[in-house]
């Protein structure tokens, strides 16, 4: 019996052996993201800086002067997860801990958060005012990148 | 420093725990009210949000108490060698987003108190008009820029230490204002400015007997942010009234011209207090460093000194391990010759020894003290950090430092060791 469960376990790890391996390469060289305004949008290219600025609150306006405003992916997900460590160096949790601390003060709430690259993509697409980040692959002509973070 | 606590003896001490319950009641009332408005529209018009923080602080000494305030009853040490008391606290929020250019916001914390109570303080509630996006008006209570991390001090998720070093302007008794709140939020290249201006008043019942009263609070601060560098330059001036020791202050006037100007000297009675502070805080993500310095002003037992704190941590996966180091000095003597005793019929002199005693037993409170401080915060969980500290305390040159409830037996200039350990969270 011992030696017949023994080859089985062995044939169970080895699909699980395959995604660590596919996610460990994955983390290696995760995916490009781009920073998107609507393809009707006038906004200049931004500095990784600036955009940081304005999902972080610190900013409503882009250079020119318009008024922007920050659509965020959900909590949670590896694309928000990456544009954060990308733009402002701030893993999940000192994110959690840089808006904590506006909104304790009364000094701001975080971006709103709409699920998914396809619903940023669009509400970006449809709003000239709005600011988003997708992954790269996800990038069509209704928006245009003002910022590729790789 | 605010000795507050100079005549332990004649303050009463109950334990409250009626205010975490409200607080909680006010949680769970308003929770389900929130989640019901969930369906429609009106979700985005009331949100429901809270921080806390459970900790357990133990001190190394019997003679006085480790504590976070000097508003508050009791720590770690004397009174009991774990506590409770020292961190532990429950905040909860409610926003109103009235209109586009209108919010409101209701803070209320419920931790141990003046009066030992854990009733839940009102620590925000302001209208907010957003004149322009970078343009605010805010009126109702707004906190006092009293040091770098003063407005979120409570809410220990928001950094890595246990709590905020209370040797920079530690000993300041306001740290809210009810008034009128500006701030201008301006942009120069790659800087990002913020410039306040607050004006208003405090009237602070701490229990049945002691007020803090504070009139034309005015306070002008100015914050830089640029990238990983941020930095905060404060002023600060109020009137204030704190009926503290009064009996002590008037006794001392029956003693003619010498006992009036010794009152004169120390009683808080609308006394203008001034406060200057400036930090800079550098964090790129991977390790941080904290410097701050601040300058409190006083013709009063409130002192005058000079506080300094550094910190500097590193990061590596969900722990942050730290090192700090802080400092306060006074700037006034923290004895008093008192009243002449030479001369005066023995009945007199037996008195005015007595007043003298009283006068130098609040003078001790004015803080002098230096403390080590080593740590590391531990992100185990989604919205929750995990704390263990240990500090060294040190006061110095005949001042109790920011200890409290000193025993008779107090030694003066011995090292206190603290551990201290806290589960934050936000919600």
């Amino acid at each position: 019996m011992r030696l017949f469960i023994q080859p089985v376990r062995l044939l169970l790890c080895v699909p699980g052996v395959v995604l660590a391996l596919a996610a460990l390469s994955g983390a290696v060289a995760a995916p490009d993201l781009v920073v998107i305004v609507s393809a009707r949008s006038t906004a200049p290219a931004l500095r990784a800086d600036q955009v940081a600025a304005i999902f972080l609150g610190q900013s409503a306006q882009l250079p020119d002067g318009a008024l922007v405003t920050p659509i965020d992916q959900p909590v949670g997900t590896m694309t928000r997860d990456e544009f954060y460590e990308r733009v402002a160096s701030k893993s999940p949790a000192l994110l959690k801990a840089y808006w904590s601390k506006l909104l304790f003060t009364g000094r701001g709430q975080p971006p709103r958060e709409v699920g998914g690259n396809a619903a940023v993509r669009k509400m970006v697409a449809d709003t000239p005012g709005y600011i988003g980040y997708i992954d790269r692959s996800a990038l069509d002509a209704s928006v245009r990148p003002i910022l590729v973070l790789h | 420093m605010l000795s507050l606590r100079a005549l332990p003896s004649l303050l009463p001490r109950r334990f409250t725990p009626g205010g975490i319950l409200a607080t909680v009641l006010v949680a769970s009332v308003a929770a389900p009210a929130t989640a019901l408005a969930a369906d429609d529209a009106a979700s985005s018009i009331f949100k429901f949000s809270g921080f806390g923080t459970l900790g357990v602080v133990h001190a190394d000494t019997d003679t006085a108490d480790f504590t976070s305030s000097v508003l508050k009853a009791s720590g770690a040490g004397a009174t009991r060698r774990w506590s409770m008391d020292v961190d532990t606290r429950l905040g909860a929020q409610l926003d109103v987003a009235i209109a586009p250019q209108w919010s409101a916001v209701l803070q209320v914390v419920s931790e141990q108190g003046y009066n030992n109570s854990y009733r839940p303080d009102v620590e925000w509630a302001n209208v907010k008009y957003q004149v322009t996006p970078d343009v605010s008006v805010r009126v109702g209570r707004v906190a006092l820029p009293v040091f770098m991390a003063a407005e979120h001090r409570k809410v220990g998720y928001v950094y890595s230490m246990v709590r905020q070093p209370n040797e920079v302007a530690g000993g300041v008794p306001i740290t809210s204002s009810d008034g009128i709140d500006l701030s201008w939020r301006w942009h120069t290249g790659a800087l990002n400015h913020t410039t306040r201006l607050q004006y208003g008043r405090t009237n602070l019942s701490l229990d049945d007997q002691t007020r803090v009263r504070a009139n034309g609070i005015v306070a002008v601060s100015h914050s830089i942010d640029v990238g990983a560098f941020s930095a905060r330059a404060s002023a600060i001036g109020a009137d204030v009234t704190v009926n503290l020791a009064e009996p002590l202050f008037g006794a001392l006037k029956q003693f003619g011209p010498a006992g009036v100007a010794l009152a004169d000297q120390y009683s808080v009675d609308h006394k203008r207090i001034s406060l200057i502070a400036l930090g800079m805080e550098y964090d790129p993500g991977d390790w941080f460093v904290t410097v701050e310095g601040g300058r409190q002003r006083s013709q009063s037992l409130l002192g005058t000194n000079i506080g300094l704190a550094l910190s500097a941590g590193y990061r590596w996966r969900t722990f942050t391990p730290y090192i700090g180091y802080s400092d306060v000095r006074a700037q006034a003597s923290t004895q008093s010759r008192g009243l002449p005793v030479a001369g005066l019929p023995p009945p007199l002199a037996y008195g005015a020894g007595l007043l003298n005693a009283g006068l130098n037993q609040l003078l001790m409170t004015l803080p002098e003290q230096s403390t080590v401080r080593l740590g590391t915060r531990w992100d185990f969980h989604e919205n929750m950090a995990f704390k263990l500290q240990v500090d060294s305390v040190t006061p110095h040159r005949g001042s109790r430092g920011t200890l409290i409830n000193t025993q008779p037996d107090f030694a003066f200039g011995k090292s206190i060791l603290v551990t201290s350990m806290t589960l934050d969270f936000v919600f």
